[in-house]
């Protein structure tokens, strides 16, 4: 049993990092319904920039943490406007393949500095050890994991219920037509969603990296484990971020625990979120929260 | 009469005029010339040389494949590596029972079969969903053939050297078999890509992507015309993955992976979607600029080249990155629309248009 919580709290550590990448690939899919490939690249970006700014310039780590997240969404800002703004109206796979693109672009621009392979671990911020109870332990890294996507979730809970911004988000993501008859500038909002997209792809990097070692691999592995994510939350929806998250890190961790002995060469926490993903799109394609869509001729 | 030779307009007045593919006798004339001028190629070629020629026309077959499916049905495939990769293991497991012209079409219809099988979630699902069941397959497939004793764990897999009329076909002259048994499959399956749209299937095809729920009240089935684009495409994909088998002697996993599902997206894409004179020219561009991105990585590596960074393996995703959104952004018709600009521009010379 206590095997079992074990496995329990490690998935939903795992799966919080999860929560938190997916909320800004479905805050961008919601504004403007573009797929982001490089979401991992994102991630990435945060993660190493915040490693280089600690280890290799001596900043402290919480300033650097600060500065990556407004780093990595000037970042994302800047990847709207530049390569996504001219393919408004395009069809669907040009806007795929243009962050399938600069997915390519990023990982080669990191493999340009010496980021690109090997791995790295942040400084040891935190005590440590950690708090055991019934049994199971936690690290402190984890629990400020879990309480990290937290207080996340509700800043950005508040942003989009209280903000002007946030409000203007949700309504292009309701309805383009009548948000821009409104005065919301459509424009300023995809960019807008970018660039919260870029903090929390940040803030996940971070987490990582207080977790365990940093690796470019494992990073944008996140970025692909977002699929599955948001598949099960359903693609549009904000909580079904979260609870995908977490579902999916707990399957995985369960997975990985119980299967990984009868499968030769282990690793079926890899590709047991996609087998989930596939049971969703059969079964119900629209996911847990998902707005299902109505088309007419 | 007019000259049948040239045409400076569009003058047809029939539906039978419009589907014929070519107009004029000079089209024909250069298939013939481009084709025999195809056949006698090897003998100026090194050996190197035919090694990546033979390449890009195996991608080339394969971005044929993916063309029906992404250009033609409009369905987003990112698990077409993978379908190659089943006519891979396919060709592995069968060769040491069957001659290779048997090998190819059994390689073929096996994909062909998982490709209907991935098309199946297109009954009920369409658009983004679709396109993220082919990358599920795609990581699926990877996981799947790394954990299979039966393939190695992924790791390669020989292929048997090939007997041809008695004749064993050897080192030397590899490239130079498999460049023609290519360039035959090839033609073949060209020409029945090109008139695919000439048949109602292929019609059905083109019609449900541009508007399936109206295809749908037209009489065509979408979700089975979606089942079929699929296994069409895989069949492309599963002959070509059989002929990259036999190529590179060996199948390895790697060879399969999301990064070559990537690559022929974009190669679809930078040749321009659902074209075919695009299906060559985006493989040949891609590859070039990678064979070309080795060197520029030496000229790079005088100025910048601290340690730690293995610049080549850097330059290579940079300039595929970058090569894929320049063309989004700037001719996302892709080079067929070039090739038909410069076509126009000689059919009509000396006038404008």
């Amino acid at each position: 049993m206590s095997y079992f919580l074990q496995l329990l709290v490690s998935g939903i550590v795992v799966g919080s990092i999860y929560a938190l990448a997916a909320l800004g690939f479905v805050l961008i899919y919601k504004a403007s319904r573009v797929i982001n490939f490089a979401h991992g690249h994102f991630i990435a970006i945060g993660a190493f920039t915040a490693y280089a700014l600690a280890v290799d310039f001596g900043v402290n780590i919480w300033i650097a943490a600060l500065v990556v997240l407004v780093f990595t969404a000037i970042v994302a800002y800047f990847t709207e406007r530049v390569f996504l703004k001219p393919l408004v109206g395009q069809p669907i796979i040009s806007v795929i393949m243009v962050t399938i693109g600069l997915a390519s672009v990023f990982g080669g621009l990191i493999h340009l500095t010496p980021y690109g392979s090997g791995n790295f671990s942040l400084p040891a911020f935190l005590p440590e050890g950690g708090v055991t109870f019934w049994g199971i332990s936690v690290s402190y890294p984890q629990l400020l994991a879990v309480l990290f996507t937290a207080v996340f979730l509700v800043a950005f809970a508040w942003f989009f219920q209280r903000s002007t911004i946030g409000i203007a988000m949700r309504a292009v993501a309701d309805d383009q037509m009548a948000s821009m008859s409104l005065g919301v500038s459509v424009e300023k909002v995809f960019a807008l969603a970018w660039a919260a997209a870029g903090i929390t792809a940040a803030a996940s990097g971070l987490i990582v990296g207080a977790i365990s070692g940093l690796n470019l691999e494992g990073l944008v592995g996140i970025g692909l484990k977002v699929f599955p994510v948001v598949i099960l939350g359903g693609l549009d929806s904000i909580p079904g971020a979260v609870v995908g998250g977490i579902i999916i890190g707990i399957l995985e961790n369960l997975a990985a625990g119980y299967l990984d002995a009868y499968i030769p060469g282990g690793g079926t926490g890899d590709v047991f979120p996609f087998l989930v993903l596939l049971l969703v799109l059969w079964f119900k394609p629209h996911g847990l929260f998902g707005t299902e869509e109505i088309e007419r001729v | 009469m007019r000259n049948p030779w040239t045409r400076t307009g569009n003058y047809k007045t029939s539906y039978k005029q419009d589907t014929t593919i070519f107009t004029t006798y000079s089209e024909q004339a250069s298939l013939i010339v481009f084709l025999v001028g195809m056949l006698v190629l090897p003998q100026f070629l090194s050996r190197h040389s035919m090694q990546i020629l033979d390449l890009i026309l195996i991608y080339a077959l394969a971005v044929l494949g993916l063309n029906i499916i992404t250009g033609y049905a409009g369905l987003i495939n990112i698990g077409h590596a993978a379908f190659l990769g089943v006519g891979a293991y396919t060709a592995a497991l069968v060769s040491p029972y069957l001659p290779f012209w048997a090998v190819l079409p059994v390689s073929g219809l096996v994909a062909a079969l998982a490709g209907a099988v991935v098309g199946i979630p297109a009954l009920r699902i369409k658009h983004l969903y679709l396109a993220i069941a082919t990358l599920a397959f795609q990581i699926i497939f990877e996981w799947g053939v790394g954990h299979s004793p039966a393939l190695e764990q992924g790791g390669a897999m020989a292929m048997p050297r090939v007997v041809f009329l008695g004749y064993k076909v050897g080192f030397k002259n590899h490239h130079y078999f498999w460049y023609y048994v290519i360039f035959v499959v090839l033609v073949l399956l060209a020409f029945a890509f090109r008139n695919l749209l000439r048949t109602r299937w292929g019609r059905a095809l083109v019609a449900v992507r541009d508007n399936d729920r109206a295809a749908d009240a037209m009489g065509m089935d979408p979700g089975k015309t979606k089942v079929f684009a699929f296994a069409l495409g895989a069949f492309y994909a599963g002959v070509a993955g059989a002929l990259y088998a036999y190529w590179s002697r060996a199948v390895v996993i790697e060879d399969y992976s999301l990064a070559i599902s990537i690559k022929f997206l974009a190669m679809a894409i930078v040749g321009g979607l659902g074209t075919l004179v695009g299906s060559f020219f985006g493989p040949a561009f891609l590859e070039l600029l990678d064979i070309n991105m080795e060197s520029i990585s030496h000229l790079i590596k005088a100025v910048y080249n601290p340690p730690g960074v293995d610049v080549a393996s850097a330059v290579r995703p940079l300039a595929f990155g970058l090569a894929i959104v320049l063309f989004l952004i700037f001719e996302p018709r892709g080079l067929a629309n070039w090739w038909r600009l410069l076509r126009s521009y000689f059919r009509n010379w000396p006038f404008k248009y």
